[in-house]
């Protein structure tokens, strides 16, 4: 949106806003949210229609709950919440293909320059390194429950298999990352 | 603390929008961008024109043809599609001065029977089965259908559009009707055994309902229903339309029903076609 807008409205302000029926302030809150959002469902969904279906439902359901917001979290969170329940509720009504996300950097062929291993230190540090030691259909499933915060019920459609299975699967790989950070404590003070 | 600081590369960012990020790296990222708006707006740029575009004219389309019934977003929000939760609403909503007068009924026949002491549970067991069995059949009537257009083109299949309409009203009727069941004096399976014949009218009438129209198998299925309460409440035992009996007569009626509606959609493709 334009110059005169600066884009310090807060979000708050804008959705009481398009509470009140303002579409523009809808459309501040779309082009600030809206790419973030897409590319991030582009990361887990490669049909581009479910991608555009879910954007467009999000917002129409940020739009219809407006209203009820309580300026009590993120409008960000709230919006990847919606955005993500929806695409797992959209494959349970036809078998779409989700792309879970590649989890060795080495296929990749790109390393994070050593500014970006701020963000890992920051944020992960030893933590990615003890999700890269965890099995693939563990890593699914904490990247789904723990990462992508989906209640076992929702990451068991998401993952096609039973929400039992979710809750075995999720609670070993709590066991072995734990395991694997007291390891890497170690492995570092030695 | 300092990922406020912080902020990711550009080249870290296209990788992440482009798929190039393994998946630990794309999560600690998504992590930060999460409670980083400024990095949330460095993505813009990243991201298809056209994809944007076609989710916001949907969005806009959305916004201008207005907020849905309310009714239609408590459906959604259970998980139905919206087109279910739009023929959910009409027939909801169409039907709830009738509902609000079934169950108004229901209350007074309840207080009746109660008054009685148990001695006439008759009014109960007239009333009570009669009343999720015409709620099915009324929200079919043409007359008092403005949705008629609606339901002829919808794109659903007839025996869908009934079964999602006997699901309405059966949850809208039911769970009040046994409440009512509860205080009633007398027996307390009473309370249950009624809706052996109020669930076995349901099969009955939509195959009556696809030889003879909804509404006069709806007042032929009250007659029957009336005649053998009445005759029942001349000298035999108050509980006798509910009992082991008359329950299994039931069944086999609602079992025969089903097969016939079966065996005419295997037929004509679609059941209830006269509805």
């Amino acid at each position: 949106m334009g110059m005169e807008a600066p884009a310090e409205v807060e979000d708050a302000v804008l959705l009481r806003a398009a509470a009140d029926g303002d579409l523009g302030a809808v459309r501040v809150l779309y082009e600030r949210h809206a790419p973030w959002l897409t590319a991030r469902l582009m990361r887990r969904c490669n049909d581009r229609e479910v991608v555009v279906d879910v954007v467009q439902d999000t917002f129409l359901a940020m739009w219809q709950d407006a209203a009820t917001w309580r300026s009590d979290g993120e409008v960000a969170g709230w919006l990847w919440g919606i955005a993500f329940r929806r695409m797992v509720s959209r494959l349970r009504q036809r078998k779409q293909t989700v792309l879970m996300p590649e989890w060795d950097g080495a296929a990749t062929g790109l390393l994070p320059a050593a500014e970006d291993q701020v963000l890992l230190d920051v944020e992960y540090g030893d933590l990615g390194t003890a999700l890269r030691r965890l099995s693939p259909e563990f890593r699914a499933v904490v990247q789904a429950c723990v990462l992508d915060g989906l209640t076992t019920r929702e990451a068991s459609r998401l993952l096609g298999v039973r929400e039992n299975t979710v809750k075995t699967r999720l609670h070993r790989a709590k066991a072995q990352l734990r395991g694997s950070l007291a390891d890497l404590r170690l492995e570092g003070l030695t | 603390m300092s990922t406020t600081t912080w902020h990711a590369d550009p080249n870290l960012l296209r990788a992440y929008v482009e798929g190039r990020l393994d998946a630990v790296l794309s999560a600690s990222l998504e992590r930060h961008v999460d409670a980083c708006a400024h990095c949330r707006s460095q993505i813009g740029p990243l991201v298809e024109v056209p994809v944007l575009e076609e989710a916001w004219s949907g969005i806009r389309t959305g916004i201008e043809s207005g907020r849905l019934p309310l009714l239609v977003r408590l459906a959604q929000r259970l998980g139905l599609p919206e087109p279910t939760g739009i023929l959910l609403a009409a027939t909801a909503s169409l039907r709830l001065t009738w509902l609000t007068g079934g169950l108004v009924t229901l209350c007074f026949v309840t207080l009746a029977s109660i008054l009685a002491d148990g001695a006439a549970l008759w009014p109960f067991l007239l009333v009570a089965p009669l009343v999720p069995v015409l709620g099915v059949a009324v929200s079919y009537g043409p007359a008092e259908e403005p949705f008629e257009a609606l339901t002829v083109t919808t794109p659903y299949g007839r025996a869908r559009l009934i079964m999602i309409r006997t699901l309405a009203v059966l949850t809208l009727t039911l769970p009040a009707a046994a409440l009512l069941g509860l205080t009633l004096p007398g027996p307390a399976w009473v309370a249950v055994a009624w809706l052996g014949p109020a669930l076995a009218m349901i099969p009955l009438l939509l195959a009556l309902a696809s030889l003879t129209g909804p509404r006069l198998a709806a007042s032929l299925l009250s007659l029957g229903w009336t005649g053998l309460v009445l005759f029942a409440a001349r000298d035999l035992p108050s509980t006798w339309p509910v009992e082991g009996t008359q329950q299994v007569a039931y069944l086999t009626l609602a079992l025969l029903a089903a097969a016939f509606l079966w065996v005419r959609s295997q037929r004509t493709q679609q059941i209830g076609v006269a509805l």
